[in-house]
């Protein structure tokens, strides 16, 4: 994944900035030796740990295993034992929902915010691009410990300013309200801190995008008589396709496997908000007694799962551009 | 900015490891001779006077060895479990450190502790270690840990708020919801907190209803939760929620420090229950309000006390020490009647040694009294399997099953799954 991510992500700006295409021509030596150190470092930090999972996922693998015993291969257990559980089908759909809405409302924000940035002056478009991206540059622990401070229940700011809204339009009571005692109210919340935290990207890279539509063809619209909607689906849209297409497999892959904010917010007290990876989390790490085969197996399918949907995706893109 | 995928990032950092721990197999003694340091791993923060005990305890240490530095590692309780595993797998862990008493056997039967049965023959004070405490720390007739400091669990109430308004400390079940509901109705804040990620503490009631999560019957585990005992009692705890109302919402899914506690400190709720040690941190909240605050033991459904469960930590030498001689000397130090007993005081923890105990030191003390009385009434422990740790640890099925009790599902059908998870989980 984090190879696909970089090499995904470099389109939009070698678009902006480099020359046209011309690796069709016959295949030089030269450039593969400069990759050559970062796909060593990759395969070293990434494909091997990969194919180990891929290994331990067929084998029973607890600590003594790491010192050295012998794993027993358990062949298709543990994927049998996941399957076979009720509880993985309901933290595929967690995480299947909350992906599509993350995705959805991250795109949504990230467009608006991007072509208010481009609208905006200079100076301000500078500001307000400064702003979100401190958001960007949040780590998730820092995110999602503010976030829960926000919505916790004591001096929780959230239901602090819900409580100070007049009652027949948000209620009362909200001090003392459990935002994360049911799955709903924990992944609206969860959604707000991912979307917040990843918003930012998609904002940038639509700027990036429409800094290079050539301002004439606004202009002829605008001459024409065209509204902002218009110009919007009509001009910015299919000229940006790629760039929407990449960042919207850029954020399925980020919301499928986002952990850090759930466990901090929800916790392993909870299981019924379980998503996938914290599944996988609590099996493989949960207990003193590790259980990796498992926990492996879990990552095994959530991996096949991003990858199925960033292959369906990749290929439209790739489609799209040769198309163009 | 990449994402790794928290399970790719692990695997990263266990696939280093294990290619990291092939070459130098670890465990024989290097006997003879000082070394120049020791690692110790401690569990905590590292507050100052965390800090300036154990500088006493190295100074002591250091007259004995005066070549051997201690080097003091300070490991958050909620990283523990991972730094041991890592530490297991890689062979770069300490060569003493602080284990919670619950997790002594998992790790010593995942080769994490050293057998100091020997070493333990040979000091004088350590014979006068609660039995029970060190029976925790034996497995097949070896010693694996020995116990340092301990504590249980109780209620912490208002003591202004009850002379108020005429409450005595409960000793029924009855009585405590009643004292709630005055409290709830009088000061307008939630009479009690009852969170529900709190086993060790939803089993005193357990316990004193005379029920238990599993027992274990001719070899097998058999869960219990569902017979009419525990069910009564799990019914209760819940209740306080869902049925009396005496306890609030938004303590569901939570721990006893995951609100509770920083509450009952700021005086938004009327009573909770933790234990001794909580005191510095609710100091730490609102000091002006401490002398306010008293504590009676977790009371039985119709009487008398319940059984409470007994946290703590021990110490322990690592197996892959190489100085494990030196090692042991530091633990004798660390844990002498002497440190033992100060620094238990400064955590607010009771030592583990029978005669200190009984020496009456504590009879005198508002706080720690009714921690020792309820200690005294009797002290009890989780099922001894390794799977405890699967069942408390991964699955935490207790404090989900209490959780979705307090959400209206059925009773029955949540501790029938608790026993059936019981019945898997404990047996492996």
């Amino acid at each position: 994944m984090l190879d696909t991510a970089h090499v995904v992500r470099r389109v939009p700006g070698r678009k902006s900035s480099g020359p046209a295409r011309s690796g069709r021509r016959r295949p030089r030596l030269g450039p593969y030796l400069l990759i050559l150190p970062s796909l060593v470092i990759i395969s070293v930090l990434l494909l091997w740990p990969v194919l180990q999972i891929g290994q331990m996922s067929f084998q029973k693998v607890g600590v003594r295993q790491l010192r050295g015993e012998p794993a027993e291969n358990v062949g298709l257990a543990n994927y049998r034992q996941i399957l076979g559980d009720g509880f993985f089908w309901t933290t595929f759909r967690h995480t299947i929902l909350f992906a599509v809405v993350a995705v959805t409302a991250t795109l949504l924000a990230g467009t608006l915010v991007g072509l208010l940035l481009s609208a905006l002056g200079k100076r301000m478009s500078a500001f307000v691009a400064g702003g979100v991206l401190i958001a960007w540059a949040t780590p998730p622990v820092t995110a999602a410990i503010i976030f829960a401070w926000l919505f916790g229940t004591t001096g929780g700011l959230v239901g602090w300013l819900l409580d100070l809204l007049p009652d027949w339009l948000a209620g009362s009571g909200w001090q003392d309200y459990n935002w994360f005692a049911t799955p709903l109210p924990t992944y609206t919340v969860l959604t707000i801190c991912v979307v917040w935290m990843s918003f930012p990207f998609v904002a940038v890279s639509v700027l990036a995008g429409l800094r290079t539509v050539p301002g004439e063809l606004y202009e002829a619209a605008r001459v024409d008589g065209s509204t902002a909607w218009q110009r919007f689906w009509k001009i910015t849209f299919p000229l940006l396709r790629p760039v929407f297409g990449v960042l919207l497999v850029l954020s399925v892959i980020w919301d499928f496997r986002v952990f850090t904010q759930l466990f901090i917010i929800s916790g392993l007290a909870n299981r019924d908000s379980f998503n996938l990876s914290l599944y996988g989390y609590s099996e493989a790490f949960g207990s003193l007694n590790a259980r990796y085969g498992l926990g492996s197996a879990i990552a095994v399918v959530l991996t096949l799962i991003v990858l199925a949907v960033t292959a369906v995706y990749t290929r439209m893109i790739i489609r799209q551009e040769g198309v163009a | 900015m990449v994402r790794y995928t928290k399970a790719a990032a692990a695997a990263t950092v266990l696939a280093v490891a294990v290619t990291g721990c092939g070459g130098k197999k670890t465990g024989a003694s290097v006997s003879g001779g000082d070394p120049a340091k020791i690692v110790v791993w401690q569990m905590g923060d590292g507050s100052p006077e965390q800090t300036k005990f154990l500088d006493g305890v190295k100074a002591e240490f250091r007259q004995k060895h005066p070549k051997t530095d201690v080097q003091v590692q300070y490991i958050p309780w909620p990283q523990a479990t991972q730094k041991f595993q890592t530490a297991i797998a890689g062979g770069s862990g300490p060569d003493v450190t602080e284990v919670g008493n619950t997790d002594v056997q998992s790790w010593a039967e995942q080769d994490a502790l050293a057998d100091i049965t020997t070493k333990m023959s040979g000091w004088a004070e350590g014979k006068d270690l609660s039995k029970g405490a060190l029976a925790n720390d034996q497995m097949g007739g070896k010693t694996y840990a020995a116990p340092w400091y301990g504590g249980v669990r109780a209620v912490w109430y208002h003591k202004d708020w009850f002379r108020e308004l005429g409450i005595q400390p409960p000793t029924s079940w009855a009585g405590l919801v009643a004292a709630a509901k005055k409290i709830q109705d009088k000061k307008g804040v939630p009479g009690i907190a009852a969170p529900s990620d709190f086993t060790n503490g939803i089993l005193s009631f357990v316990w004193a209803n005379g029920g238990d999560v599993a027992t274990k019957q001719s070899g097998t585990w058999v869960g219990t939760l569902s017979q009419p005992p525990a069910k009564e009692a799990i019914q209760f705890y819940a209740g306080l929620v869902s049925k009396d109302k005496v306890a609030p919402d938004k303590y569901v899914g939570r721990n006893e420090l995951q609100g509770p506690q920083q509450d009952f400190a700021l005086g938004k709720v009327g009573m909770y229950m933790d234990g001794s040690w909580a005191l510095p941190q609710l100091e730490k909240v609102n000091e002006k309000d401490a002398k306010n605050w008293g504590v009676f033991p977790i009371p039985g459904k119709s009487g008398g006390l319940a059984p409470v469960f007994s946290g703590g930590s021990d110490l322990a030498v690592w197996k892959d020490s190489k100085y494990k001689d030196v090692a042991f000397d530091y633990l004798t130090i660390l844990d002498s009647k002497k440190n033992a007993q100060a620094f238990a005081s400064t955590l607010k923890f009771l030592p583990q040694f029978t005669d200190v105990l009984q020496s009456g030191t504590y009879k005198n003390d508002p706080i720690m009294s009714a921690f020792a009385q309820a200690a005294a009434s009797g002290v009890r422990f989780t099922p001894a399997s390794k799977g405890w740790a699967d069942y408390e640890g991964a699955k935490k099925v207790v404090p989900n099953a209490v959780k979705a009790v307090m959400q209206g599902k059925s009773i029955d059908g949540e501790l029938k799954k608790a026993d059936e998870q019981a019945g898997s989980l404990l047996n492996q």
